[in-house]
């Protein structure tokens, strides 16, 4: 029997906590208790010299030195490691760009007028946009343009191309580096079927050139698929402005048909958000004795919709079992990525209805109601529909929702950013250099049970704010630094001198909301503007990236296209790279002599964040901005 | 027996990878075969049990250790749990087993499980532990869990040399203790890096 210290480890979170507690009384399993059932996990798969892609296999190789050292086909620990990392990031870079291609189909679509719910809602960023592609708007109608934009990067999916559109926005030195090393990224698509055919048997067997086109691929997907999501779904929904929101289980409402959004792609998720606002839909609820009907987001689809409209937060990746557990939640919409197939099995237990939306993702268990953008406003009431169908089966006995939710701040896209800097980067680049500001560090990723949830996110970026480092979040990161309070104008207090006041003359919050986990390119668009702005490349600038609880393949990418693009970056879980020696010195060391960026594993936070103050602080000396000496580590000085 | 032939475990080579597992219920099959032995009714059930360690990236397999002389025949009220004195294994007599369970109370090592067998006869639950894999040695084969394990973790060989061999990496740390010297590296460095992740996440989830 667990007992409050031992729930205490699980999550850092009262809300998760409580709801770990009713699942214990009820008899209902989550990831903790399945993580706990999988120990041991294999030796083999988590060091990455397990390797099944051919039917000479499978094979392993023994890392001790003793067993067998090579594959059937020779392969040996590097190769191995290189082809698993390969698919890895292969995969990540896929979700994303399919992400992507789904939402630049149906800008496709709204262009050709055959949508119904979608309009465009940033005239100004299409333009821009349409200015950045080479578009001629000219005296045109915006569909026109739209269509010629969505032309434009429909191609960057395919193989005509020697360079993909958005990475025009890096400095120039970084994308001569890149053709240096043969990594540019020249279509979405073909970089990640081309990983499918080097790992194949017998294709690429050395582990450093299969790792370098890891980083295309991942390059594929920051600058591809994942900046081609982010910028059409800012013209589709409006481009993020800053907006006051909350978070936690708290969010839920008694009184209220409450409804999940679950998932990753804005497109479902804002019809659902004009269904629900629907009168002739809030006249059912009451029929039904609701007062109203209360959305909610979770993982990325809430982001999307906090970011856009301020939508409260129910939680991230490891709350989707929790917020069942309230017996409050009446329906999930699921689309895709981060979806426990879980979930349909915890919600027999209740009455709540999993709804799933996605042709390409199916929940056996699950109500499916198919997405179609043509008909997208009469979907999204028919999911609505549905949830209030099932609140009337909810038993107002089991319904325990944690109290309380806690306040917090979203909506910074680089374009809100700018704006509350007064149009130009220039105050911000001023408090860096007089080292107000020190420097900006993207703390992203997911949750994993193997981190006791939020702890790495929220005491890692708790300490770099202390040392007067801006955090820029995004994913369940935002999320864990929303339930902790740190996203709040008045959490200047907590910052460090510099920061803090930096913060209060802009009214700003030291730790920034900018979307979901496709929404990091905004994090790249900004340094990249930082490091155009400055005429020097982004490896030189004060920055690091961190996931201190990363779990999915979709992470992999991102850390991989952060480091190609020359940032530094901790990771708190070890990918499964470590039966190679060269595949590790390759990422953790090596590769700072190739992209001037590098991984570093570090699970404990305040560890990391030792280690991000000193890569800061190098970062300035070497520009030479005032800086403090390698020897003397800030955070010391905190704790 | 002056020369006895056992399964010695290294347990700092354990990777918990749980092949063991699955060759040794595969072993103990009918038909001997991965693909069919999943379809036998009962399912064949390993006697070999790999078990999580204190922290991530650690574990340890654990078996029926052969004691002698063995507590679990001392208690067996039925003579079921007897010494094979041919191979200087203590076996389970299935069909003299009531499944009291007096066994796995007194075993120090927890490795007597109850599963069903049938043995030729109809299926019933009884004391299902490790047999040495007596079939596979009078065959002139390796215990099937040592031939499984591709990092050394189980051994089968003369204990005493088996542990000499040991024996010869403290001595290593010992001598260099007393020079003055750093011990020679025992582990590789990718699997020092492995285990210091789980001892690190470990770490801080202890503190919390």
């Amino acid at each position: 029997m667990d007992t409050p210290d031992t729930l205490s480890k699980m999550s850092i979170s009262n809300d998760a906590r409580e709801m770990l507690v009713r699942a214990r009384e009820d008899g209902i399993e989550t990831v903790w208790d399945r993580l706990a059932a999988q120990q041991p996990q294999c030796g083999f798969c988590s060091m990455g010299v397990s390797c099944r892609n051919c039917a000479m296999g499978p094979c392993r190789v023994d890392p001790f030195g003793e067993g067998p050292q090579q594959g059937v086909c020779g392969a040996d620990a590097d190769i191995i490691v290189a082809r698993n990392l390969g698919r890895t990031i292969a995969a990540g870079a896929a979700a994303h760009s399919d992400h992507g291609r789904d939402i630049l189909e149906v800008f496709a679509s709204l262009a050709a007028g055959e949508t119904s719910g979608y309009e465009i809602r940033d005239e100004a960023k299409l333009l821009a946009l349409a200015k950045e592609w080479g578009i001629e708007a000219g005296d045109r109608s915006i569909n026109e343009v739209a269509r010629d934009l969505a032309d434009a990067m429909m191609e960057d999916f395919g193989s005509r191309k020697d360079h993909i559109g958005f990475l025009d926005r890096l400095p120039e030195q970084r994308r001569k580096l890149f053709e240096e090393l043969g990594i540019t990224p020249r279509g979405i698509d073909r970089e990640n079927v081309e990983m499918l055919h080097r790992t194949h048997m017998g294709v690429d067997n050395d582990y450093a050139n299969t790792s370098l086109h890891g980083l295309r691929t991942s390059l594929s997907d920051g600058w591809g698929g994942s900046m081609i999501a982010t910028e059409l779904s800012d013209v589709m929904f409006g481009t993020p402005t800053p907006i006051k929101s909350r978070v936690n289980l708290g969010a839920l409402r008694v009184e209220c048909v409450n409804i999940a959004l679950h998932g990753h792609n804005p497109l479902l998720s804002d019809v659902i958000v004009q269904a629900a606002q629907d009168p002739a839909m809030i006249a059912l609820a009451k029929e039904k004795g609701a007062e109203s009907i209360n959305l909610v987001g979770l993982c990325c689809t809430g982001n999307e919709l906090q970011m856009r409209q301020g939508l409260p937060m129910a939680g991230n990746h490891l709350m989707q079992e929790l917020v069942l557990l309230t017996g409050a939640l009446d329906a999930m919409v699921v689309d895709y990525q981060c979806i426990m197939p879980s979930v349909t099995d915890v919600a027999k237990c209740f009455h709540t209805e999993i709804i799933s939306t996605a042709d390409k993702a199916r929940f056996a268990g699950a109500t499916h109601v198919s997405f179609d953008p043509q008909r997208g406003l009469e979907i999204g009431k028919q999911i609505v529909e549905l949830g209030i169908e099932a609140y009337v089966n909810r038993n107002p006995d089991r319904v325990r929702i944690p109290a309380g939710t806690m306040d917090m701040m979203a909506g910074f896209s680089v374009e809100a950013i700018l704006e509350a800097l007064g149009g130009t980067p220039e105050p911000l680049v001023e408090a860096i250099k007089a080292g107000k500001i020190r420097g900006a560090v993207g703390v992203v990723g997911c949750n994993n049970p193997k981190i006791p949830q939020d702890h790495g996110h929220v005491t890692l970026t708790r300490r770099l704010i202390e040392n007067d480092i801006l955090v820029l979040v995004t994913g369940c990161a935002a999320v864990a630094n929303g339930k902790a309070g740190q996203m709040l104008p008045e959490s200047a207090e907590m910052a460090g001198p510099g920061l803090s006041e930096v913060c209060k003359a802009l009214g700003i919050p030291p730790v920034l909301h900018m979307g979901s986990c496709v929404d990091n390119t905004r994090i790249l668009t900004l340094a990249a503007a930082l490091a155009n702005y400055l005429g020097v490349d982004v490896s030189q600038l004060p920055l690091a990236g961190a996931a201190p609880e990363w779990y999915s393949e979709k992470a992999v990418s991102i850390g991989a296209y952060v480091v190609a693009s020359g940032i530094f970056t901790v990771l708190g879980v070890q990918p499964p790279i470590f039966g190679s020696h060269n595949v590790v010195k390759l990422l953790a060391a090596d590769l700072e002599e190739v992209v001037g960026a590098r991984f570093a594993v570090e699970p404990d936070p305040e560890q990391a964040a030792k280690l991000i103050c000193r890569h800061i602080e190098v970062k300035r000396e070497a520009l030479g901005l005032p800086f403090i000496g390698t020897g003397e580590c800030p955070t010391d000085k905190v704790a | 027996m002056a020369n006895m032939q056992t399964v010695f475990i290294n347990p700092e080579r354990c990777i918990g990878c749980r092949q063991c597992e699955f060759a040794c219920a595969v072993a103990h099959s009918e038909s001997k075969e991965p693909s069919l032995a999943l379809a036998e009714d009962p399912v064949p059930k390993s006697r070999i049990h790999v078990s999580p360690g204190r922290a991530y990236n650690m574990s340890v397999p654990s078996r029926c250790r052969h004691c002698d002389p063995a507590p679990c025949e001392q208690v067996c009220p039925t003579g079921a749990m007897a010494r094979d004195v041919s191979h200087d294994l203590v076996l389970v007599d299935v069909h003299k087993c009531i499944a009291c369970a007096m066994c796995a109370m007194v075993c120090p090592f927890d490795a007597v499980t109850f599963h069903a067998q049938t043995n030729g006869m109809p299926a019933r639950v009884v004391a299902t532990k490790c047999d040495g894999c007596i079939e596979r040695l009078d065959k002139g084969q390796e215990p099937a869990c040592v031939e499984s394990c591709k990092v050394d973790a189980l051994l089968f060989g003369d204990l005493n040399t088996l542990i000499a061999a040991n024996r010869r990496d403290v001595s290593d740390a010992v001598v260099a203790a007393t020079k003055s010297q750093l011990p020679a590296e025992k582990l590789p460095a990718t699997i020092a890096g492995w285990r210091l992740w789980g001892e690190s996440a470990a770490h801080i989830t202890e503190e919390i």
